[in-house]
């Protein structure tokens, strides 16, 4: 096993840096935010929200609403007030839009699509994107819809499968749209595909294979933009304007499986995937194939993505399968600080230096980010049946799903 | 040597797993080496096992899709820090390597020929159940097994789990009584099926080679990875892939060693009918059926339903044997249950020890096998035994397929006054590949 190891000596103060920089904005006073995407506002599933509760009276939820959206691992994304997912009942999926409060439904828009309950429960998988006044939504078969946020009404839509005969990964389309400029990508093809988010006109393409089952990252490596996707063989990155290829790095998993986005920080981008195959830091260097600064186990991430906080990830090591665990791993080294057990396939935010779990059995987990170990200030059952998606904090609201599409919005707003 | 002897020497082998593979390699000597043909998700699970025991090396791997290649090459080298030569031709690897131990877990339209190559170039073989796709195919591996004498050990791993050894002690000692029926079953939720899109042929990976003896379809990902089981070019549904393994708990209970009669009702009409075009496909099994095969002293039926999941009934999965003292259900997760038919006993119950996360005792039939090779002994799930299993579920859809009862000669393996069926029993291979001779 290759485990180059070395560490970064630029990561500590720039890190340090940047923190001093939040704290001294933000804190002596609370900071509400929008998640009006999949992985946040940052795209790192990090929330700059602060002053929400992290200690609950009694171990217990204050829920604000609970609903039932149907069957699907789809995220909640908050804009302007509002929450959008998705779901899957009668082999028609809906996308929601409700009031943040209230729960109170604002609109929906159904379409007919197949449950797919290939290995798991089915359902949607992707979660809406909201840009402006506007919502994208991909269905696992290739539905692509731009909704009136305010309204629910078509702007433009198109099937992908029918338009450009693009062939579907085993499992569908389960990344979310991501607006970039004029562009919304989305993980269709080899590595990827960009349609004008207008008119939904097909801008570029790559190789008509097997995607992967992420969501396409953009971010900036060597002062260059980026665009990352996933394919059943490799993760890519291309320019995001063009689509013109920069790098791959081949990646096999069992089953084509390369669900978890990567994690950027500055000139290093680091991945993982489950199925036993691990995870790698990597060095691009503008085309070619990327260094290599370490590959290891010790991290598998089968879904969920990992959090980068203080030069360590929080992550979820393993598959549905097994039991798996939330580990802290040193982002610049690969090395294990420590694993908490029992957490099984869920997901996790973080927000204030402090990280919220949905673990798998649908039990809300609020720790410090710290490397010493995992102590939770609250442990809360919020659900029951299985939570495949991660959480998402917006505004002193905290919603979290399970997969047959419990829904529950908890206040933790001071 | 009895079944007691059989899981002392695997617990002994247990033991001395834990002492670490590379000390045990020093001191047992050489180590067998091992290939493994068909490196997807089971073949891996078999293969674990075989690096578990410390006893083998891994020598060789064979896939026709790179993918499955390079990911059990990099689970290998994981493991035992070896790195094992790789096949796409499962010939060409037989005939380098001369593995002592090949591993076959293939879709059942290879068994046959892969498995008599493994034999005729001095390997023993560890063989995934059922064993043949067609009865006669079969019959040529028994016949070449007989022959070699090789050790053949068929995936058939509830012959050793416990749960099973120990309900089977139960259901011999007389507990549940004169047993006249025994009704075995596997259902799973599901409903109609829409059809897949056909794609290309993934990179690196040869699909004529795949479908080999079997009729070539346009690639879909509904046949692979896995789906293969529902298309019958290529595997014979449900009774076949779950069936066997039930059917053999029968077997391994009764003294009869075939039935007389199997019927089989079935169909898809919930699942829609099979498609197959240049554009699409659907899976072709039937969606339930219902099998009856009569024994001298009994009655057994198997069943199942791709929808109607029964959460009616505490049991999803398995066989009851109905006796004249009571039920004892024989199952996957949930162990074993006897249910007394007086009132005032009480329900008797030993749960499963099984290996997760699949729910398999493959280390106790690995080794099983190992020390069959040992003491040159038939192991637990050898050919024989397997082949009567595997021919049931056959039977069964020779009948469903004919849409009448066959009558079976168990001694001479012959379907009585029936050509139409009895022409079932081999299947058309696809040029340039022959059936097995018997």
């Amino acid at each position: 096993m290759k485990s180059n190891r070395f560490l970064s000596t630029k990561i500590a103060p720039r890190l340090f840096g940047l923190t001093f920089s939040c704290c001294a904005l933000f804190c002596f006073a609370s900071k509400a935010d929008d998640w009006p995407q999949w992985r946040g506002p940052q795209l790192n599933g990090i929330s700059a929200e602060k002053g929400w509760s992290d200690k609950w009276p009694d171990n217990r939820p204050n829920n604000a609403w609970k609903t039932n959206v149907g069957l699907g691992l789809s995220s909640v994304v908050v804009a302007k007030g509002r929450v959008y997912t998705m779901g899957n009942a009668d082999n028609t999926d809906t996308v929601f839009c409700f009031d943040a409060e209230t729960g109170k439904g604002i609109w929906k828009h159904s379409y007919p699509s197949e449950l797919g309950d290939k290995y798991f429960d089915g359902g949607t998988a992707g979660s809406p994107t909201v840009d402006g006044d506007f919502v994208y939504t991909i269905s696992r078969w290739g539905d692509l819809f731009c909704l009136q946020a305010a309204t629910g009404k078509v702007v433009w839509t198109r099937n992908l499968q029918k338009d450009h005969d693009v062939q579907l990964p085993d499992w569908g389309f389960a990344g979310s749209p991501r607006v970039y400029e004029n562009l919304l990508l989305l993980n269709v093809g080899e590595a990827g595909m960009a349609v004008d988010k207008k008119t939904g006109k097909t801008v570029w393409q790559s190789a008509n294979k097997e995607a992967g089952y992420s969501t396409p990252l953009t971010g900036r490596l060597n002062n260059q933009p980026v665009a990352f996707f996933t394919s059943g063989q490799a993760f890519v990155a291309v320019e995001p304007a063009t689509g013109k290829e920069k790098w791959r790095m081949r990646w096999i998993t069992q089953y084509g499986v390369n669900a978890a986005d990567p994690v950027i920080d500055g000139d290093k981008i680091f991945i993982s995937s489950g199925y036993g195959k691990g995870s790698a830091l990597l060095k691009p260097a503008g085309t070619g194939t990327p260094e290599v600064l370490w590959q290891n186990k010790s991290l598998r991430s089968q879904m969920n993505s990992a959090v980068l906080l203080n030069g360590h990830l929080y992550g979820i090591d393993g598959d549905t399968t097994e039991k798996a665990s939330l580990k802290c791993v040193v982002f610049a080294t690969g090395e294990v600080k420590w694993t908490e057990p029992g957490i099984g396939s869920g997901g996790l935010i973080a927000a204030d230096n402090k990280l919220i779990v949905l673990a798998e059995r649908g039990e809300v987990l609020i720790a410090p980010a710290d490397p010493a170990g995992f102590k939770p200030t609250t442990r809360a059952q919020v659900l029951g049946g299985k939570s495949w998606t991660a959480p998402v904090l917006a505004n002193g609201l905290l919603f979290c799903r399970n997969s047959r599409g419990d829904l529950v919005c908890v206040k933790v707003g001071k | 040597m009895n079944r007691r002897q059989f899981l002392q020497g695997a617990a002994a082998t247990g033991l001395l797993l834990n002492a670490g593979p590379f000390v045990l390699g020093q001191t047992s000597g050489k180590k067998l080496r091992t290939a493994l043909i068909g490196s997807g998700w089971w073949g891996k699970n078999i293969l674990k096992e075989a690096i578990a025991s410390g006893r083998c090396s891994v020598t060789a791997l064979c896939d026709v899709d790179a993918r499955a290649l390079e990911v059990a090459g990099e689970q290998v080298h994981d493991l035992n820090g070896e790195t094992p030569k790789k096949y796409e031709d499962y010939r060409e690897l037989l005939q380098k390597e001369k593995p002592d131990i090949v591993i076959i877990a293939t879709p059942d339209h290879w068994h046959a020929l892969q498995a008599i190559a493994a034999l005729n170039e001095g390997a023993h073989v560890f063989l995934e159940k059922p064993t043949g796709q067609t009865v006669n195919e079969s019959r040529a591996m028994l016949k070449t097994a007989l022959a070699s004498k090789k050790v053949v050990q068929v995936g058939l791993h509830r012959r050793i789990g416990p749960h099973h050894v120990s309900a089977m002690k139960f259901l011999r000692s007389g507990a549940v009584g004169d047993v006249g029926m025994v009704r075995l079953f596997a259902h799973g939720g599901g409903g109609r099926e829409n059809p897949t899109r056909n794609s290309p042929v993934p990179d690196g990976m040869n699909w004529d080679l795949w479908c080999g003896p079997a009729p070539l379809r346009p690639f879909n990902t509904r046949i692979h990875p896995g789906g293969w089981r529902n298309f019958l070019d290529y595997a014979n549904g449900t009774m076949s892939d779950w069936g066997v393994h039930w059917l053999d708990q029968v077997l391994w209970w009764t003294d009869e060693k075939y039935p007389k009669r199997v019927y089989c009702s079935g169909g898809r009409s919930v699942a829609g009918p099979p498609i197959l075009n240049e554009k699409e496909q659907t899976t072709d099994a039937p969606d339930r059926q219902l099998a009856v095969f009569e024994f001298e002293k009994f009655t057994c039926t198997w069943e199942h339903r791709h929808f109607g999941e029964n959460h009616n009934e505490k049991h999803r999965i398995g066989a009851y044997f109905y006796g004249t003292k009571g039920v004892l259900h024989i199952g996957w997760q949930d162990g074993w249950t006897f249910y007394p038919s007086n009132n005032r006993d009480k329900m008797i119950h030993e749960d499963s020890q099984l290996q997760q996360p699949d729910g398999h005792n493959l280390q106790l039939l690995w080794a099983n096998f190992l020390h069959s090779i040992d003491q040159k002994e038939l192991p637990v799930a050898n050919l024989e035994v397997a082949h009567r299993s595997s021919v049931l579920p056959l039977l069964g859809m020779v009948s469903w397929r004919v849409g009448r009862s066959i009558e079976w000669d168990g001694a001479k393996e012959q379907i009585v006054g029936d050509e139409k069926a009895a022409e079932l029993l081999s299947r058309p291979y696809r040029s340039p590949w022959k059936y097995p001779e018997l």
